[in-house]
């Protein structure tokens, strides 16, 4: 019989397996014992017979163990929280560095066995979800997406990020409706606050269905907190915007608006990102870093 | 608003008192043994209650100004004032958990743009063992250079950069140090070394926030004028113009206007 390997981050498996151990109930075990040995080593009072001291001396003996062997316990579970918390660290820096497949491996690594802490499985959750949109895997990114919005409380800042990356990959999917379905919670949630990322769904949201116009006004409107809050990833709102002036017939300042984009991040990687500035990419001149490397 | 000495002082007097405690549990476990005449086991079990308690307070404490940080990030200084002050008045006696709040408060000191104060915290917080190494340690002397750079203090800068070295930094780590090592090397007019691997440096720089990243940027520009290197200046002027307010660099780094001598472009 042949046996079938399981898919790379494959989200239903990694998703169950991730799940944390068992709770720590050898401490209450540990601390009911020493209780126990407390009263029981009470045996005698101060003045015990040769049987009650021998008791008592053994009742401290056993407490002195079981606080011994308590604190290894701990001392080991905290080498082994701090290894994975070091790994999660590992993870976001290939991320950063756009080391993609690195970052994969280790995640399946991670993922495919019961995490130590609730909270670096949500983090690693987090950075799946960036990984399987890299991979262009966009159904499984919402399924995860999907699965830490039901079931983990995010602060606000935490769930707005999180609900911008589930509306990108809505877009990518063309799931439209549900994609302004997610925009209008976005919009509650930022509390009339102007966002960059929520500016960047819209944009992208206005390219996808042909309002040229309306991408340009928004970026025209927002684009002090664009450049604030998305620094390089501001690339992503230029190169969006040359699409628009260029469906727009605008090819001057699609031009510049291109050339903006590939100063913050390479052509190549914007068209990865975003398979709409194709042909933009083919019309107009990106800008490039001097010495030529391109990624 | 605090006072950064008496934050340091109140910091000093607890970590004084938790390794008094530390030592008294410690010596009372060792006399239990050769005490005679007292119930050993309730002895025993007092010091271990004792143990939790002091335990718990750490956590309690440590949970004190968890999200100062994140309130930080978002502006809310006011919340995370309140916060990392109830922290510091409070007594923890673990001696990571108190200096971490001592770091947080420096942080804060650091985004107010209160240059002396921050060094005044960071120099506290770096005086302690259990902060020389390890996270806290390195972002405590990052935070430490940069405020000093700020208050002009450029030798005392130097020191603090040059601890680093010796270090194994994270990403995020090595990005912030790239980005105050030249904001050091242009006060020194170290603009041929600053151009010693720019495309790395380049590079590196677009994993900041905005802010700090075309400040980097434009001052590697500037790096790039001194020495020649046109096209690596106008690459860079134009991802500084991008990603930062021009007036606002020019007013923060007075040198920086020497990229933009006339008018102010305006960057949609």
């Amino acid at each position: 019989m042949e046996s079938e390997s399981p898919e790379f981050l494959g989200v239903e498996r990694l998703l169950e397996k991730s799940k944390p151990g068992g709770s720590a109930g050898w401490v209450w075990y540990g601390a009911g014992g020493l209780v126990l040995l407390g009263l029981l080593g009470g045996i005698g009072g101060t003045k015990p017979t040769q049987e009650e001291l021998v008791v008592q001396v053994a009742s401290a003996g056993m407490m002195m163990l079981i606080v011994i062997g308590m604190g290894t316990a701990i001392w080991v579970k905290l080498q082994r929280f701090r290894e994975e918390q070091r790994r999660l660290g590992e993870v976001d820096e290939f991320i950063q560095l756009r080391r993609w497949v690195e970052a994969g491996l280790a995640l399946e690594v991670m993922l495919s066995r019961p995490m130590r802490s609730p909270t670096h499985r949500v983090q690693g959750l987090v950075y799946l979800a960036s990984v399987l949109g890299r991979y262009q895997r966009f159904t499984d990114a919402l399924a995860v997406q999907e699965y830490l919005l039901k079931h983990v409380q995010f602060d606000r800042a935490g769930e707005f990020t999180l609900k911008v990356g589930r509306a990108m990959a809505m877009l990518r999917e063309d799931h439209l409706v549900d994609a302004d379905r997610a925009m209008s919670e976005l919009r509650k949630l930022s509390g009339g606050q102007a966002s960059g990322g929520l500016a960047l769904v819209e944009i992208y949201r206005d390219i996808k269905t042909g309002h040229a116009a309306e991408a340009i006004e928004i970026f025209n409107k927002r684009s002090v907190v664009i450049r604030e809050q998305l620094g390089h990833r501001a690339g992503d709102v230029h190169a969006l915007v040359a699409r628009a002036q260029d469906m727009a017939g605008d090819e001057a300042a699609a031009q510049k608006a291109w050339g903006d984009a590939t100063v913050l991040t390479p052509a190549r990687e914007l068209v990865r990102r975003y398979p709409e500035v194709a042909g933009v990419a083919e019309k107009y001149v990106a800008a490039v870093m001097p010495g030529g490397m391109s990624e | 608003m605090m006072q950064a000495g008496d934050a340091i002082w109140r910091t000093r007097r607890d970590l004084t008192a938790g390794t008094v405690i530390r030592y008294a549990l410690v010596v009372g476990a060792g006399a239990v043994v050769l005490l005679t005449g007292v119930r050993i086991e309730l002895v025993l079990l007092a010091l271990i209650v004792a143990w939790v308690g002091l335990a718990y307070r750490t956590v309690v404490g440590a949970r004190m100004s968890a999200e100062s940080p994140a309130l930080i990030a978002a502006g809310q200084y006011d919340e995370a004032e309140k916060r990392i002050e109830q922290a510091v008045r409070s007594f923890i006696p673990s001696r990571v958990a108190k200096l971490t709040n001592l770091h947080h408060l420096a942080a804060l000191r650091h985004a107010q743009k209160r240059w002396s104060e921050c060094a005044e915290l960071c120099l506290a917080v770096l005086r302690f063992k259990p902060a020389k190494a390890g996270g806290m340690g390195r972002g405590t002397r990052l935070m430490l250079a940069d405020a000093l750079l700020e208050a002009g203090d450029v030798e005392g800068a130097y020191g603090a950069i040059m601890g680093l070295y010796q270090q194994k930094l994270s990403l995020t780590e090595a990005t912030e140090l790239l980005a105050v090592q030249l904001d050091y090397e242009s006060r020194v007019s170290g603009w041929e070394r600053m151009m010693e691997g720019v495309e790395r440096k380049a590079r590196m720089l677009e994993l900041m926030p905005a802010g700090r990243s075309g400040r980097a940027q434009a001052l590697l520009a500037l790096a790039a004028k001194k020495t020649g290197r046109l096209d690596w200046m106008e690459f860079l002027l134009r991802r500084a113009e991008l990603l930062s307010d021009v007036q606002e660099l020019k007013e923060r780094r007075k040198v920086l206007s020497e990229l933009w001598p006339g008018e102010v472009k305006e960057v949609a």
